[in-house]
């Protein structure tokens, strides 16, 4: 069959890259022309030919953002954590300002500065995880004395199972030892 | 694809405000599709893997460089394509996928082994640029002006590679075809 001059046409209305006027324009085509119909219909067939090949199951994920090849640059975490670190700013300014005044001027500070309420807030939370981590560390000593003590414990007693075990064999060896002497003796005694 | 790509431009305004959520969601959607892509580029698994990981760690460095956010997926694709092609360069000097190897691929449920290994061997003997045409348009779905962004070159060059190959496989596949393999 011979190839009609619209066959680079054909495979754009194939792909469905034609605009909408050439779109109408290649199926008024396709109703008269044999040609391009049967080509078409080849084409068809391949392409889905090719799909019969599906796509694959990745065998293991992708390392998220959240997994540490990903994570932030220092840079990229201090940018982000800035407004967090905004309130200590103002604190650390405040004390700033106060260490380069007089008196009035800290006192004033004092009064005004809403960084004041935040210094102590910082230290109040400060001192409470102070206080919790002293409790956390005390609560964990504890813990591993008590697990000292009671290994400790748990050895002397297998210690003195032990040495009262093996008292008990060397007194059997004893009385079996005696036994035989004083079966030995009379015999000495009846031979002389 | 409307609805989609303006997720995926949603995604993205918030990916370069630090949220890291939504990169994570941006990769579950595009992994399976870079993967494939980039699993019938190599023909091996490992190496796949191990670029798809790349292609990622690289979009998550450069996404505010990305211009237009609806362009997200021929801009991945892009990455993916370099990366690939770094990696033959780093293998062979002459920057070749021949040595790919197709014939592992397993078919979809139903299609008949000798389709199978016909089309395999029919993709096998593309020449890398036109697989990589084939690739991008039947399995993938992209339009022109994505595969002249993804592969740096004009749309009329990707037609040309595109549409020889879906002459040589046509012939190729004809016989298969009459014997009723689809």
């Amino acid at each position: 069959m011979t190839m009609c001059e619209k066959n680079e046409t054909l495979r754009d209305y194939l792909f469905d890259e034609l605009p909408a006027g050439e779109r109408r324009e290649m199926e008024l085509h396709l109703n008269g022309c044999a040609a391009c119909s049967v080509e078409l219909e080849q084409l068809r067939v391949t392409t889905s030919m090719l799909k019969t090949l599906p796509d694959q199951e990745i065998p293991q994920r992708i390392g998220f953002v959240s997994d540490k090849i990903f994570a932030p640059s220092l840079f990229a975490r201090f940018v982000a954590a800035l407004p967090k670190y905004a309130a200590l700013a103002v604190s650390a300014a405040a004390l700033l300002v106060a260490f380069n005044h007089p008196a009035p001027q800290v006192k004033m500070v004092v009064q005004t500065s809403a960084g004041v309420d935040v210094s102590k807030q910082l230290n109040e939370a400060v001192s409470a995880a102070v206080r919790q981590a002293k409790a956390e560390d005390a609560v964990v000593l504890k813990t591993a004395l008590d697990e000292a003590d009671l290994k400790h414990q748990r050895e002397h007693r297998m210690l003195a199972v032990t040495l009262e075990q093996s008292m008990e064999v060397l007194q059997k060896r004893i009385g079996v030892m005696t036994q035989l002497a004083s079966l030995e003796t009379p015999q000495n005694g009846a031979g002389q | 694809m409307i609805f989609r790509a303006v997720e995926d431009a949603d995604l993205i305004v918030r990916v370069r405000k630090g949220d890291v959520e939504a990169f994570n969601h941006l990769v579950s959607r595009w992994e399976k599709r870079v993967y494939n892509y980039l699993l019938r580029l190599t023909g091996k698994t490992e190496d796949s893997l191990d670029l798809t990981q790349d292609v990622f760690l690289k979009a998550w460095q450069n996404i505010r460089k990305l211009d237009d956010t609806a362009r997200f997926g021929p801009w991945l694709f892009r990455i993916a394509h370099n990366e690939a092609y770094s990696l033959f360069r780093k293998r062979k000097p002459d920057a070749s996928t021949d040595d790919a190897d197709y014939t592992e691929r397993e078919a979809a449920p139903g299609a008949s082994p000798e389709l199978t290994l016909s089309v395999n061997a029919a993709l096998n003997r593309l020449n890398p640029e036109q697989r990589e045409a084939v690739v991008l348009k039947v399995y993938q779905g992209f339009k022109f002006d994505e595969m002249a962004e993804i592969l740096g070159c004009p749309v009329s060059t990707i037609k040309s590679r595109l549409y020889t190959a879906l002459d040589l496989m046509k012939t190729e596949l004809a016989p298969v075809a009459g014997r009723g393999g689809r």
